[in-house]
């Protein structure tokens, strides 16, 4: 078996896990109304700081909610699928599948790509249709036309960066599971804190400027911070073309160097489990 | 003492004793449990400031100290005879003397005591690092707060009846349920301040909501002149109580009914091959 | 011991339970009559399927019957569940039912204040049954660390704990190493005779049963086959099985004749795969029965190689009772 068809296998039980619903419509509608209430939550604050606040002018509030709206909605799609690797990993150790995968002769590394892929495609479907529902709701809501780009280039470039970002979104996933293989209980609170610093750090509600220096530092280094003002580019009259493209190739670089660095910790990770017999330690 | 009456306590006791020990044993909860709920009221408390709305801090780390205890009603009672229905715990509950009801309660005190340490916590912090502009009235703060924990738990209790028989969902449900119910009742922002008149009166339907109405309105000011009008508040009070004892009762026949449903069509115990 | 002349505290009469499944209705209890007395251990013996488990849950009130009737201690488990619970209590093999979070003790004591035991006296009888199970150095371990034989010896000390008059015991010993289950039956068997106990213990562990059961009850598809103790069951068959070894091994196509042969009851098969040796195993009612079978294998060509007289044990009853071994009964079984 090569690495590619292990990763397509895993994407098949991926993806069956996923979206494997009794009743499509059901299924669809559970996974969508999370980002959604999230992604209106996020508006609505904003929406108080705007009629309350004092920093806000009328002409500002429609080109924010458009910031919040995109920011928020793909902030929970990375989380959705850049902490699927633990997920598998903790339920692989409850099941037994998870040491049937590391004997085999491709190993893990394959299985997890292709289990975050799958993630990715069924984050991607529900994003896209929670953006668009909350979107819609905002507009009705709060009264506001939303300054949307919504054209073929514009769509393609936004799927563009959606795919790049799959390197920084998998590596972290790798970094999380190199914990994940160790972890015999709260194997989920790393990836809730990670979870809860991107919120903060990658610029999905508020730009990182700000934020205090070193803070904001830190936020402009994220790939994901990147990718986030990537998609705001094409998506909003917000940049131009050539600064999305600025953004998108920092993305890059900045996922592929975390994408690198994750498989690496991963598999230290996985020699020293090996070595300390962990890898087939049940999770309580 | 009344043997039925010493039994139902000595239930209510141990069931809270196991929630507690469990959470108070692992130290490391309380650090898990801030967690996300931390970063969450950081990020809000953060877009209220941008906004140039310091008194937005109030209610983003309130609502984090709210969701702590939504999620355990979500998490921990709701769905856990479900998780008990699964280990075989659930059936010895059933062929024990002991009521259901006390296994209720004492899972509710627990969940209460185990999720205060995280919340206390995380209420600390955001006063430590923002000190947001608050105006409590703290007796009504305290009334506030013990109706609105007795009605959300008496939720949690009428939905684990729910989840016993549809247990197989319960993750999807809770999932689809926390953010939704969250947002619809206003966690981290004045709904009164943001919603439509009738999107208002729909939400009282939640105890969530309800809570939070009278919490934001009793630990801060909504109104430009700094003081609280106190007749929504009392009306919440009354609804809580309401909607407490409605759910109690409610939870409490359902569960009978069911029991005796899951005994007839042989559902309580997971069938063993 | 003799029961005969203790009370009855399970009354069993005429007790039927059906389910609704996809492929149809399943009949997992066809008329079951059954008393067992007190103090004694009584062994509800059958393969998968066959309706062992279902009755436990009727009899621990988990599960209502269809229709006829069963009382625990005089109560009526249907009807008057509220009454039996404090009496009896119940405990699973499959089971591993705990706080992981909490210690074993600790849950033990949690189980028995659901029983309204006065903390002291909670903690009196864990110490007690603990040390009898060899537990004691475990009790305040947290639950997740336990292994499996731990965690089923916390699991029968549980089922004691409330002092029960009755109680009901599902596989209790069933992927254990041998000596764990050596200890709890050892258990099981003092907690009957000197606490006069009634333990109604079901299970398809033939050894267990031959070990420590007082009297079996047989049971397949729904239906109680025989009852009496262990070796008034062996001694009806009358003669000692016999035991045939060929090679090649027979198909189950030229077994079929031995089946229908005067005097024989019944027979199993099964194959050695290491040795390449077909082994049938024949329940004959006499010497001049286990004559005629050797014959037919000889005039039939299969090679037999070697053949023997064999103890009857209670698999050679239920074959006599059901033409069929409990392996091949499992096959058939719906679940």
């Amino acid at each position: 078996m090569s690495y590619l068809s292990s990763i397509i296998a895993s994407i098949r039980v991926g993806w069956s896990r996923d979206f494997g619903w009794t009743n499509p419509f059901l299924g669809f509608s559970l996974k969508t109304i999370a980002p959604i209430a999230s992604t209106m939550t996020a508006v609505t604050v904003l929406y108080i700081g705007f009629r309350n606040g004092t920093s806000i002018a009328s002409g500002q509030f429609p080109m924010l909610l458009g910031f919040i709206l995109i920011g928020a909605t793909l902030y929970a799609h990375i989380s959705a699928y850049s902490w699927v690797p633990t997920l598998a990993i903790a339920e692989g150790k409850w099941t037994f599948v998870f040491p049937q995968v590391y004997v085999s002769p491709k190993s893990s590394p394959p299985y997890l790509a292709g289990r975050c892929l799958a993630a990715f495609a069924s984050s991607t479907v529900t994003s896209v249709a929670s953006l668009a529902v909350a979107i819609a709701l905002s507009s009705l809501l709060f009264g506001v036309a939303i300054p949307l780009v919504i054209t073929p280039l514009s769509i393609s470039l936004f799927g563009v960066a959606l795919v790049v970002n799959i390197l920084a979104s998998m590596g972290l996933g790798f970094l999380l599971g190199a914990y994940a293989i160790f972890a015999s209980k709260f194997e989920w609170a790393l990836p809730t804190y990670v979870s809860g610093l991107l919120m903060v750090f990658s610029e999905a509600l508020f730009p990182v400027s700000l934020l205090p220096h070193p803070f904001s530092d830190i936020g402009n280094v994220l790939p994901f911070t990147e990718f986030i003002r990537a998609s705001r580019a094409v998506l909003l009259p917000l940049g131009s073309v050539s600064s999305y493209f600025y953004y998108l190739a920092l993305s890059f670089v900045g996922g592929s160097t975390l994408l690198a660095i994750g498989l690496l910790a991963f598999r230290y990770a996985e020699r020293r489990a090996r070595r300390l017999g962990v890898l087939d330690r049940k999770v309580v | 003492m009344n043997p039925r009456a010493s039994l139902w306590l000595k239930t209510v006791y141990a069931r809270t004793w196991v929630r507690t020990k469990s959470i108070y044993g692992e130290p490391l909860w309380v650090a898990v449990n801030v967690g996300f709920p931390f970063f969450t009221s950081l990020a809000l408390s953060l877009l209220y400031s941008s906004a140039g709305l310091k008194a937005g801090i109030g209610f983003a780390f309130l609502g984090g100290v709210m969701v702590s205890f939504w999620g355990n009603v979500l998490w921990s009672m709701a769905s856990q005879f479900n998780w008990d229905k699964q280990q075989g715990l659930f059936e010895l509950y059933v062929t024990s003397p002991a009521p259901i009801s006390a296994i209720l309660i004492g899972m509710s005190l627990g969940g209460i005591l185990g999720t205060a340490p995280s919340a206390m916590t995380l209420a600390i912090i955001g006063w430590l690092l923002f000190a947001p502009p608050a105006t409590p009235l703290w007796p009504l703060v305290a009334l506030t707060f013990a109706l609105t924990l007795a009605s959300l738990y008496a939720m949690g209790m009428a939905l684990s009846s729910l989840y016993l028989v549809y247990g197989r969902e319960a993750d999807s449900v809770n999932e689809a349920l926390h953010e939704p119910v969250s947002f619809l009742s206003g966690v981290y922002f004045p709904s009164s301040l943001a919603f439509p008149a009738a999107l208002q009166a729909v939400v009282l339907i939640i105890p969530l909501a309800v809570g939070m109405d009278a919490l934001q309105r009793t630990l801060f000011s909504l109104n430009s002149t700094g003081a609280t009008d106190l007749t929504p508040v009392y009306r919440d009070l009354l609804l809580l109580a309401i909607m407490g004892i409605t759910l109690l009762f409610a939870a409490s026949k359902a569960l009978k009914i069911l029991e005796e449903k899951g005994r007839r069509a042989g559902t309580i115990a997971v069938r063993q091959k | 011991m003799s029961f005969r002349d203790a009370k009855s505290t399970v009354e069993v009469e005429d007790l039927r339970r059906e389910f609704k499944g996809k492929e149809g209705r399943v009949l997992a209890l066809d008329g079951v009559d059954l008393k067992v007395r007190e103090g004694e251990v009584f062994g509800v013996l059958g393969p998968n399927g066959a309706g062992k488990t279902t009755m436990i849950r009727i009899l621990s009130t988990l599960l209502l019957p269809s229709s006829g009737s069963a009382r625990v201690m005089g109560w009526d488990v249907a009807k008057q569940p509220e009454k039996v619970r404090p009496l009896i209590s119940t405990a699973s093999g499959a089971e591993r039912a705990g706080y992981d979070y909490i210690t074993a003790r600790g849950n033990l004591w949690f189980f028995s204040q659901l029983y309204g035991l006065p903390s002291k006296l909670a903690h009196e009888r864990i110490n007690e049954f603990s040390e009898m199970l060899g537990l004691t150095d475990y009790l305040d371990r947290k639950f997740y660390t336990l292994s499996t034989g731990y965690r089923q010896r916390v699991t029968v000390v549980r089922a004691f704990i409330n002092d029960p008059k009755v109680v009901f015991l599902d596989e209790p010993t069933i992927g254990l190493d041998v000596m764990t289950a050596l200890k709890i039956r050892e258990f099981l068997v003092k907690q009957a005779k000197e606490s006069g106990r009634t333990i109604l213990l079901a299970t398809h562990n033939m050894a267990e049963v031959d070990a420590i059961c007082n009297r079996v009850g047989i049971i397949d598809k729904g239906k109680i086959l025989a009852c009496d103790t262990p070796m008034a069951l062996k001694r009806s068959l009358g003669a000692p099985a016999l035991v045939m070894e060929m090679t090649p091994a027979p198909d189950s196509a030229s077994l079929e004749p031995l089946g229908k042969l005067e005097g024989v009851k019944g027979f199993t098969s099964s194959i050695d795969e290491e040795r390449g040796v077909g082994r049938v195993q024949v329940v004959v009612d006499s010497d001049e029965s286990a004559q005629g079978a050797l014959d037919f294998a000889r005039k039939s060509g299969m090679n037999l190689i070697s053949n023997w007289r064999q103890q009857t044990t209670l698999e050679e009853v239920f074959v006599a009772l059901v033409g069929r071994g409990f392996r091949e009964r499992e096959h058939e079984s719906p679940s």
